[in-house]
């Protein structure tokens, strides 16, 4: 089986001084649910950048098999969604019908196939009805859920969410897992939540100051104290709260 | 963050509303265009224009005080042109012939009225008509694609701005007590720095959300325009109205004068 994402070598900084990824690699087969933890600035979200060829940095970065390259941006942004994580970074659109709309149109689908994407990814994000609402009056639970539909509607191979559980209720999260959970795509869900990735990725790696230093299943990741400690999780802290609580 | 749109009264329900964007434009256009070029100094035709005007805004259901809370933001700047131009000519001559100046104060007042006319014309037709789907009919009508770019851009970060205004005043205000005093004006200067700074990189975001969805410079829309015979016959007769004000004044005048 080839992989749905496979990334070598890559390194990329914003300013020469100061590399963000220092030669990453990473491998994602298809269907598979990744969660990429770690602290703050670790280069999360650059990492995923990098997927859709946002950005473009040393080393290499293949989709499906398609080499993340200018001439194949394309295909690649065909094939990998992303939602931000601020979805007010996402929703630009005068109404929810048209922003979901946005990426199947840009790809070449007709008005009437762009319809019924739209109406698939609205349902199955329980947002029916909402179709000519304007994206920035709704709630924040509801923002969140309407750029995972925009990402949706494209039916990409791969998703990629950045920081999908942040500012939202614990109702809502759980939600949020129940869809990400559902979802019949490969997903790279990087977040530093650890219970919500827990429960809806099965592989887990930790990076820490721009390099993988972990990846694998789950149980063996989590229960990895010392490198739960280096990505800022400090996993005998919560262990004692349960143990105190629960 | 919620805050007013231009077109915040699209959703309305009017004989104007229901134009379909290109001809709702176009007529726009032309109307201003024949009211614009009407003769400097001569006021009598807008005895005529106003109640048009008057008769399409209240026709569009647009409010009022809406319209006329609009026209105040660029009041400063039309009552300044219009004072400035009888205001230039005496500066220039003798003060002692004031009372010949009669012709440059009706100048001074057609401009106003010009002014008006077409801001009320364009204030009913962005009000009535969805942004994006103005930009659609201008796309239509062969606007060159960068213009419609650059447009749609702007209109979407203008809000970006917006946002990123109230968040700060919201930070600011949280910390204020009362007004903020004139000795402290340094806070505004800071944080209209952080206003852009900020909207800067909020809008590197959003446009690498646009291109990860595929955007090639072109905004895809799901409206679809219809243009009907009764549209273009109601626009035809609108404009061939004005057109026959601005005719029948121009051949009044020259039966005066010749």
């Amino acid at each position: 089986m080839g992989s749905a994402v496979k990334i070598e070598k890559l390194s990329f900084s914003y300013t020469p001084d100061k590399p963000v990824l220092k030669e990453v690699s990473l491998e994602v087969k298809p269907g598979e649910k990744l969660g990429i933890i770690g602290r703050s600035g670790a280069g999360k979200s650059t990492l995923l950048l990098h997927l859709n060829g946002i950005l473009s940095g040393s080393g290499t970065v293949s989709i499906d098999g398609t080499k993340v390259e200018k001439k194949s941006l394309y295909q690649v942004r065909k094939k990998v969604g992303l939602v931000f994580q601020n979805p007010d970074d996402q929703l630009f659109n005068p109404t929810v019908e048209e922003d979901i709309a946005f990426g199947p149109l840009n790809f070449g689908l007709s008005r009437e196939e762009s319809a019924a994407r739209v109406k698939e990814a609205l349902n199955a994000m329980n947002l029916e009805g909402l179709e000519k609402s304007v994206s920035h009056h709704l709630s924040l639970g509801e923002r969140k859920r309407v750029a995972l539909a925009t990402v949706l509607a494209m039916q990409p191979e791969v998703i990629a969410f950045d920081e999908p559980f942040s500012s939202l209720d614990p109702e809502m999260v759980v939600q949020l897992i129940n869809i990400i959970g559902g979802l019949d795509a490969t997903l790279v869900v990087v977040s530093q939540s650890l219970l919500p990735l827990l429960s809806c990725c099965n592989r887990l790696a930790v990076i820490s100051e721009g390099e993988i230093i972990a990846h694998g299943p789950r149980e063996e990741v989590v229960k990895n104290d010392e490198l739960m400690k280096r990505s800022g999780m400090d996993m005998s802290f919560y262990r004692e709260i349960f143990r105190d609580y629960f | 963050m919620k805050h007013s749109f231009i077109d915040k009264y699209s959703d309305l329900d009017s004989p104007v509303h229901r134009l379909d964007p290109r001809i709702k434009t176009l007529t726009a256009l032309c109307l201003i265009l024949i009211i614009v070029s009407e003769t400097r100094g001569e006021l009598f035709p807008f005895l005529f224009y106003i109640p048009v005007i008057g008769v399409i805004a209240a026709v569009s259901r647009i409010p009022w005080g809406y319209i006329m809370k609009r026209c105040l933001v660029v009041a400063p700047f039309i009552l300044l042109t219009a004072l400035f131009y009888p205001l230039s000519g005496m500066l220039t001559s003798d003060f002692r012939s004031l009372g010949s100046y009669n012709h440059e104060y009706m100048v001074g007042i057609s401009i106003f009225l010009k002014a008006y006319s077409a801001l009320i014309l364009l204030i009913v037709l962005t009000s009535t008509e969805k942004f994006h789907n103005i930009l659609l009919g201008l796309r239509k009508l062969k606007m060159p694609k960068l213009i419609g770019i650059i447009s749609a851009l702007m209109y979407r970060y203008v809000f970006l701005i917006h946002d990123e205004i109230l968040r700060t005043n919201m930070a600011r205000d949280s910390r204020t007590t009362g007004k903020l005093k004139m000795s402290r004006l340094k806070v505004y200067g800071n944080q209209s720095a952080m206003v852009f700074v900020r909207s800067f990189e909020r809008s590197q975001t959003l446009y690498n959300s646009m291109l990860s969805r595929g955007f090639n410079g072109e905004f895809p829309s799901m409206s679809r325009l219809s243009l009907k015979g009764k549209e273009l016959l109601f626009a035809g007769a609108l404009i061939m109205l004005v057109l026959a004000i601005r005719l029948a004044n121009q051949n009044i005048q020259n039966y005066l004068f010749n």
